[in-house]
């Protein structure tokens, strides 16, 4: 079966004069016998290699995955060149959650940037914030009071518990699991409701400020947290072993898209998917910011390097997690939340890079200065994008089935991809 | 006539449609009694002389009416069960605990447009819902489903139900073929893999069984398993093995989880019922919960006694003469309910201050009727065989269609290569040994008795 491309160089036949003006468009007049099933990209090919993919070989067939799949993680469309079940090729087709955030940001002062890089990933917003909070912090040379730096790892660590939460109940859904989503989402509610008290929103929280955060603790916070935090580790307990302990599980998801560590660090990985790998990378150890130096917590890793290793760190991290915020409590010091800023920033001509550790990997951010009230470019490094780009190596080979079992294990966030 | 029409104006669309329908229903009625009243002998004549036939007849009747209400147990049984699972609240807005919910899903599915994709083959989408609900439906004529109460006794029942049983395949792989949608393909194509592989360590769990039994008559066989009252005699006692194959394989062939890669949606949206919408969707939503509610009764037939209680229950006699109670007739008419009404209405009324007096008497009456409708089914469960066994066949048939929901709400879904090297490098040996060893067993025991093998 050749591709069925339907013929380009002839114009579409014109429209009757008086109808509709949609009536010019090919795309509306079926009546024409071109082949529309066929996932064929809107131009003639235009590289080798998209040339190479959308011409099929024998037995095989294009299958559109996305960008309304109900397992689709945001909006990715995949095409898949299938033989069988069995995935041959595919074509990532990005972008239709594109806002162009780099480029709003350019256009906003330096506080109105930090709701603006916030919905990047929604999962775990306030990440989006610190990176980018950060690098304008070098930029101003302010020094952050240290109860504003605790209130963020303390902030941050919710926020990577809630997102890995939500990562389990999404990967068991991939496999076919009904229950652990919901179990899990009982946790990140939780969360989530508790950083709405500290911040005022449930998913976007524009919580941290240049030289500190937005408001200090309050007793709903610390109710609500010290109420979850007597239970979390039960809770949280009880979720794991819902799928560890899982036969059917456990066999999908173990030597499922493996990577090695030489592969994952070629393709730039960070965060749970390199260090499932074995490489013990994590930027609150290897590249100490804001208190963690003075945190205990360790780093764990695993070897195999599949997604079964991948989800059980996330939920080793989980642990982790719970230790820095039991300490962050025990250590939280007295003082001001923000430092003596002007109301209108204009730091000094140059260039500033900060990264942090996410629940995904390193969220970076490169902010370039002319003097001005607006950043010149604010670049942002996203981790999803990064892992994203491992799926073209990990598919193809395996089963439809695991395709998406594969993508939910790397844990991207299509708003970071799209940006 | 003026007037006929003012109100013929006024009415709503049901309403028009009972304006026509009643006196339709009456002149239909009249002319029935006619009928009957003039030919009466004669018809009933045909109809002894066809008893066979006209058995048959009812019986798929019956049982193509019975099967969208047990879909809608079910389904409402599924939704609210995974929902306890999963720690939600489940339906509870329509009807009492939302028990009404499958019901209107069912309307709804009936008002929905029925679509047909534009490239699709008409004829084999339309009539794929048919063979997979029909095939479903009609499996369940040999079912004994308690002493009396079966359609039909075939000698070879158990060979005809894999036999219907396995034509499903065909309406799915119809279904899959003729939606032109790649989804929908691979679901048809999983479906036609997976049922295939599964039906022969279905069959074979079944072989030693039928050894043990003699017979293929699903009657007998329920017969068989209950010599002795007690539940000793059971398949699933003297075959574990064939029971633990056939539970997994009948899982598969009623495309269940962890089974139910023919509509994966995480990963082929909804397989083979992805283009199928309305009421045609709703056949093949119903053949699948008929589907789990005829397995799981095959399998309670089979292996779990069928209509047979677990233990023998002391006999117990209770008939009541109402001549013999004379004037107490009267009293037990007239006064046992009102009486029966205020009394489960008083504590709702004096311990419950928000309570209103006649919300405490509907509430005392409702409980009143349960009470007699529960006196009422101890009375018939004693004095009628049949009702015993249906009791009985239902308990089991919906404990295990319980488990099918269990299943659902726990496990992940397997793999496609899993699944099929599951069937045939696991349950394929396995059934092959138990049907060995059952074989060497049975000759065993009869060149003990000293009859020829």
């Amino acid at each position: 079966m050749a591709t069925q491309t339907p013929p380009r160089s002839d114009a579409p036949p014109k429209a009757p004069a008086g109808t509709h003006p949609s009536a010019d468009d090919p795309h509306v007049l079926l009546e024409n016998e071109y082949d529309f099933y066929e996932p064929i990209p809107p131009y003639p090919p235009r590289t080798e290699r998209e040339a190479e993919f959308y011409t099929l070989g024998d037995g095989e067939m294009f299958l559109n995955m996305g960008p309304q799949h109900p397992s689709t993680h945001g909006v990715l469309r995949v095409v898949l060149k299938l033989d069988g079940e069995r995935v041959v090729d595919i074509d990532p087709v990005l972008g239709y959650l594109h806002r162009g955030v780099e480029k709003l940001v350019e256009n906003a002062d330096y506080h109105q940037t930090i709701s603006q890089v916030d919905p990047l990933e929604y999962i775990s917003s306030l990440f989006c914030e610190w990176a980018p909070v950060t690098a304008y912090e070098k930029l101003l040379d302010v020094e952050v009071p240290r109860r504003a730096e605790y209130i963020r790892v303390l902030s941050g660590e919710l926020n990577r518990i809630a997102s890995h939460a939500l990562f389990m109940g999404w990967f068991a859904l991939d496999l076919g699991g009904l229950t652990p989503i919901l179990w899990s989402f009982i946790e990140r509610d939780e969360i989530v409701e508790m950083l709405a008290a500290l911040t005022g929103q449930r998913m976007l929280f524009n919580y941290f400020r240049i030289g500190g955060v937005n408001g200090d603790l309050n007793h709903e916070f610390l109710s609500r947290l010290g109420d979850w935090m007597s239970r979390a580790v039960g809770q949280i307990d009880a979720n794991i072993a819902l799928l560890n302990e899982n036969e059917i599980f456990v066999r999908r998801a173990s030597g499922l898209g493996v990577i090695d560590s030489e592969t994952a660090m070629r393709f730039c990985m960070t965060g749970a998917n390199l260090r499932a790998t074995g490489v013990p990378f994590d930027l609150r150890r290897t590249h100490p910011y804001s208190i963690y130096p003075e945190l205990e917590f360790d780093i764990p890793t695993r070897t195999e390097g599949d997604s079964l290793a991948r989800y059980l760190l996330r939920m080793e991290e989980v642990k982790q997690s719970i230790r820095i915020i039991d300490q962050c409590l025990d250590k939280m010091p007295d003082g001001p939340i923000m430092a003596k800023l002007p109301r209108l920033l204009r730091p000094r001509p140059g260039r500033a890079w900060a990264a942090v550790e996410g629940p995904r990997g390193v969220y970076g951010a490169y902010a370039i200065s002319d003097g001005t009230d607006q950043p010149f470019r604010l670049k942002i490094h996203d981790p999803s994008f990064i892992h994203l780009q491992a799926v073209g190596a990990l598919l193809p080979g395996n089963l439809l089935a695991d395709t998406m079992a594969i993508m939910a294990s790397l844990d991207p966030v299509m708003g970071g991809v799209d940006k | 006539m003026t007037a006929l029409a003012r109100t013929w104006d006024r009415l709503t669309l049901p309403g028009r449609a009972l304006f026509i329908l009643v006196p339709l229903l009456a002149l239909l009625t009249i002319g029935l009694i006619v009928v009957i009243g003039l030919f009466g002998g004669q018809i009933l004549d045909i109809l002894i002389f066809n008893l066979p036939i006209v058995r048959f007849v009812f019986a798929a009747t019956v049982l193509l009416l019975l099967a969208p209400p047990i879909a809608f147990v079910i389904i409402y049984m599924e939704m609210k069960i995974i929902a306890l699972m999963n720690l939600r609240v489940g339906p509870d807005r329509v009807g009492p605990w939302g028990t009404l919910l499958s019901t209107v899903h069912g309307l709804k599915v009936l008002m929905k447009e029925d679509f047909t994709p534009s490239r699709a083959d008409p004829v084999v989408f339309t009539w794929a819902p048919v063979v997979v609900f029909s095939t479903m439906a009609l499996s369940a004529l040999v079912i004994p489903f308690a002493p009396g109460l079966f359609a039909q006794d075939l000698n070879l029942g158990l060979l005809y139900f894999f036999a219907i049983g396995g034509l499903t395949v065909v309406g799915l792989l119809m279904g899959g073929w003729a939606s032109f949608n790649k989804y929908s393909l691979l679901g048809g194509l999983r479906s036609a893999a997976q049922i295939v592989s599964y039906e022969i360590p279905l069959t074979l769990s079944v072989v030693g069984l039928v050894l043990l039994a003699g017979t293929m008559s699903l009657n007998q066989i329920v017969q068989q398993q209950g010599t002795s009252g007690w539940f000793t005699d059971w398949f699933a006692v003297r075959q574990p093995l064939g029971f633990l194959i056939f539970a997994i394989a009948a899982t598969a062939e009623a495309n269940r989880t962890p089974f139910d890669l023919t509509e994966a949606d995480s990963e082929i949206v909804a397989g083979f019922a992805t283009e199928y919408s309305g009421m045609r969707f709703g056949f093949f939503f119903f053949a699948e919960y008929i589907g789990v509610f005829i397995i799981s009764a095959l399998t309670t037939v089979l292996f779990l006694g069928g209509w047979n209680a677990p233990f023998p229950f002391p006999h117990l006699s209770w008939v009541v003469d109402p001549g013999s109670l004379g004037i107490g007739l009267l009293f037990i008419v007239a006064i046992v309910p009102v009486l029966g009404t205020l009394l489960f209405a008083a504590p709702f009324y004096l311990f419950r201050s928000k309570t209103r007096w006649w919300v405490a008497l509907i509430i005392g009456f409702v409980l009143f009727n349960v009470a007699v409708g529960g006196l009422f089914g101890l009375w018939a469960y004693i004095n009628f065989d049949w009702v015993a066994g249906l009791f009985w066949f239902l308990g089991k048939t919906f404990t295990l269609v319980f488990v099918f929901v269990w299943m659902r709400g726990t496990l992940p879904r397997v793999r496609i290569d899993q699944l099929m090297g599951f069937a045939w490098k696991w349950l394929l040996p396995a059934s092959l040994l138990n049907l060995f060893v059952t074989a060497l067993a049975v000759l065993a025991a009869t060149a003990l008795r000293g009859g020829a093998a």
